[in-house]
């Protein structure tokens, strides 16, 4: 009799259990999917740099993201806009295919991730990447966290640990509403162990059909004093043919 | 009127950067290894500290989106070494370039620098106009196929200093503003031509034909120059190939009108998450760089260049780029030495430059630069080229401190060597200016 209550109880509980615990891949990549729009898309992107709480720097970018086919890499092409300075200059990440390019010098330039460290694009990482594709997730649980805008919210908690030796980052932590999977915090990794940046999703406002975060808030993790904020708008549904992403497409790039 | 044609006595005055301008570009954020010890507790307040910071207003890209202008201001002093006396440097340049869609698919490129020396240098007019580019481009709506018709800048190379697989470089420079060679290729004049692309994912075919349109270069200050781009036909095949995320290339073939074809080779590849290696590589028949400066009806050899360097980047956001350089067309130790006069090696040396040739058989290059020096808006750039064969060398060094719409620059050109020697016989020994540029 015992033993026909259990196989009945988990007949029952078995499916409800299922639905009510999605795996940790499955959060992962319903995460990088509010994150990034599944379809070609540009996005203008207002980097704000602050020291200590005071306003440092101000600059524009435009990007312009797809996923590539057949290998599910999440590829950008980005424009600088603002400063004047720097009007035109273009980025490409393809992966580890960086490339930096001079409209008025001609001159392709391939980066090396950490010549990419140096400056804002790694930031790019942060905000856009997808992180499902280059990254084994561990559920850890569930946490009540503070969110971007001081909210208290229930976290699933995953604990990303790089699959391939090509990425930035080795290992993340993030934290994702357990009521719609949105990304909430992140905390990224060197593979010493070393916190190199921490990032709150904040702003979630509808864009491409989706409920999105508008503002990423970027943390220095040697120093938090030195904070980005990306502010993320003007999104758009493009047609962006894969043959941009590499480097002989930058000099023929028109922007619209 | 006389054009102020490049020499090795030109001084170093704009200071663009080409390389290393991705730097610049981007904002430092990563920082000062002094707060590794923050405390925990520190850093969650400050973490909740920045979630009270907003993000600066928004500002439409198509307020500034396909133009941009600058006018630039330099004075310096050149030591010299045939006179007693220091002569004085002051230039001002306005720079613009401009690319619009003229209808979907179609865009128009222009692109012009003015200069104006005072004092002038000798022999040359004191304001002179580049005309860098002016084309237009056209792209279906697919993407793939580029067609674009004009004077177009055509740069190949992935190169520091020198660069074989360039193949429009020579003649292209009106004027010498800067000793800093990514710069130089900023202010070069680009070649009419018709260009035709096609792009596939992961590689892409091009071939630009260019047509003889004039015979010699011109010596006013505000022509057009086509003689100085477009003296002879020529075309060049260009085949760029993605072997993977981590190495890519480019093969060329290119031939100008009455002689055989030369073949280039150029490959980057990324070596680790700090490095990256670059080469290029060509082989083919022309006269040699003796023969082109001081014979009539020069003879052809045929002889290869080459490049090969690497780059590496420490976590302290220094770059540090090593590169050997091979002409087998330039004179040997016992051919500079053979040439005797110093007017002699000066008008070799000129004419090496005009080709954007390097006039050594050997050279080595390093070149450093520094984002967020010591200020965290201040970049450092510096290089020393050698000339392997006599031993003498180049040293320049930038200073350039950046605020919203202005920078500030010094510059420090240092020509050291016996006076026998490539860098030991040019006229300035010391070169040292101060610049302002104005962006709009």
């Amino acid at each position: 009799m015992k033993l026909i209550f259990s196989l009945l109880f988990s007949l029952l509980l078995g499916p409800c259990t299922a639905w009510a615990a999605p795996s940790a891949d499955e959060i992962l990549a319903a995460s990088d999917a509010i994150r990034n729009p599944g379809k070609p898309f540009s996005v203008t992107v207002t980097l704000t740099e602050f020291q200590a709480g005071k306003q440092v720097d101000n600059s524009t970018l435009t990007s312009y993201s797809r996923t590539q086919q057949p290998s599910g890499q999440f590829a950008s092409l980005i424009r600088f806009e603002l400063p004047a300075r720097d009007t035109g200059k273009l980025m490409l990440k393809n992966g580890n295919d960086l490339w930096f390019y001079d409209p008025v010098a001609k001159a392709s330039v391939r980066l090396s991730p950490q010549q990419r460290l140096l400056g804002q694009a790694s930031n790019g990482d942060v905000a856009t990447v997808n992180l499902a594709k280059d990254y084994k997730p561990t559920l850890s649980g569930q946490e009540e966290i503070q969110d971007g805008e001081r909210q208290k919210r229930t976290a699933h908690k995953l604990t990303l640990a790089a699959v391939s030796p090509d990425v930035t980052y080795a290992n993340i932590e993030m934290w994702v509403n357990v009521e719609n999977n949105r990304p909430i915090k992140a905390r990224f990794f060197s593979e010493s162990g070393r916190l190199l940046k921490t990032a709150y999703y904040r702003r979630y406002q509808p864009q491409l059909g989706a409920e999105r975060p508008t503002e990423t808030v970027i943390i220095d993790g040697i120093n938090p004093q030195s904070v980005t904020i990306m502010r993320f708008s003007d999104y758009m549904a493009r047609t962006i043919p894969d043959t941009w992403m590499q480097r002989d497409f930058l000099p023929r790039f028109q922007p619209d | 009127m006389n054009i102020q044609k490049p020499n090795h006595s030109a001084s170093p005055v704009t200071a663009s950067e080409a390389r290393q301008s991705f730097t610049r570009t981007t904002r430092c954020w990563a920082l000062a290894l002094a707060f590794a010890s923050a405390l925990p507790a520190l850093a969650a307040d400050a973490e909740l500290d920045a979630l009270n910071l907003e993000s600066a207003p928004e500002v439409k890209p198509e307020a500034t989106r396909g133009t941009k202008l600058f006018v630039e201001g330099a004075l310096g002093s050149a030591s010299q070494r045939y006179a007693p006396d220091s002569r004085n440097i002051g230039r001002a340049s306005v720079d613009f370039s401009y690319s619009g869609r003229l209808a979907p698919g179609l865009r128009a490129v222009l692109s012009d620098r003015l200069d104006y020396f005072d004092p002038d240098l000798a022999g040359a007019d004191d304001t002179v106009n580049s005309l860098r580019e002016a084309y237009l481009s056209w792209q279906p709506e697919a993407g793939n196929t580029v067609l674009e018709l004009g004077r177009i800048n055509l740069r190949y190379g992935p190169a520091y200093g020198y660069n074989p697989t360039d193949f429009f470089k020579d003649g292209s420079l009106r004027v010498l503003t800067t000793a800093d060679p990514f710069a130089l290729r900023e202010n070069r004049l680009g070649t009419a031509m018709l260009r035709g692309q096609y792009l596939w994912n992961g590689g892409a075919l091009s071939l630009a034909l260019s047509p003889k349109l004039e015979d010699n270069p011109s010596t006013d200050g505000w022509s057009l120059d086509l003689g100085a781009t477009n003296n002879r036909d020529r075309y060049l095949l260009a085949l760029s190939s993605q072997f993977s995320p981590r190495v890519s290339s480019q093969a060329f073939v290119y031939q100008e009108e009455g002689r055989s074809a030369t073949l280039g080779l150029n490959m980057t590849a990324l070596l680790s998450d700090a490095a990256t290696a670059h080469m290029e590589f060509t082989r083919g028949s022309e006269p040699s760089l003796f023969s082109r400066t001081f014979e009539a009806n020069p003879e052809e050899i045929t002889r290869n260049r080459f490049v090969g360097g690497a780059t590496y980047t420490t976590l302290g956001k220094l770059s540090l780029t090593a590169e050997y350089q091979y002409n087998g067309f330039a004179l040997d130790e016992n051919g500079w030495n053979s040439l005797g006069s110093v007017p002699a090696q000066l008008a070799y040396l000129d004419k090496a430059l005009n080709l954007q040739e390097l006039a050594s058989r050997h050279a080595f290059l390093i070149y450093a630069s520094q984002q967020s020096f010591i200020l965290k808006d201040l970049n450092l750039t510096a290089y020393l080229q050698t000339n392997l064969d006599d031993n003498s060398r180049l040293a320049w060094l930038e200073l350039r401190h950046h605020w919203p719409s202005f920078d500030l620059t010094f510059q420090w050109q240092q020509n050291i060597g016996n006076a026998s020697s490539e860098f030991g016989v040019l006229p300035d020994r010391r070169v040292l200016q101060v610049l302002g540029s104005y962006y709009f």
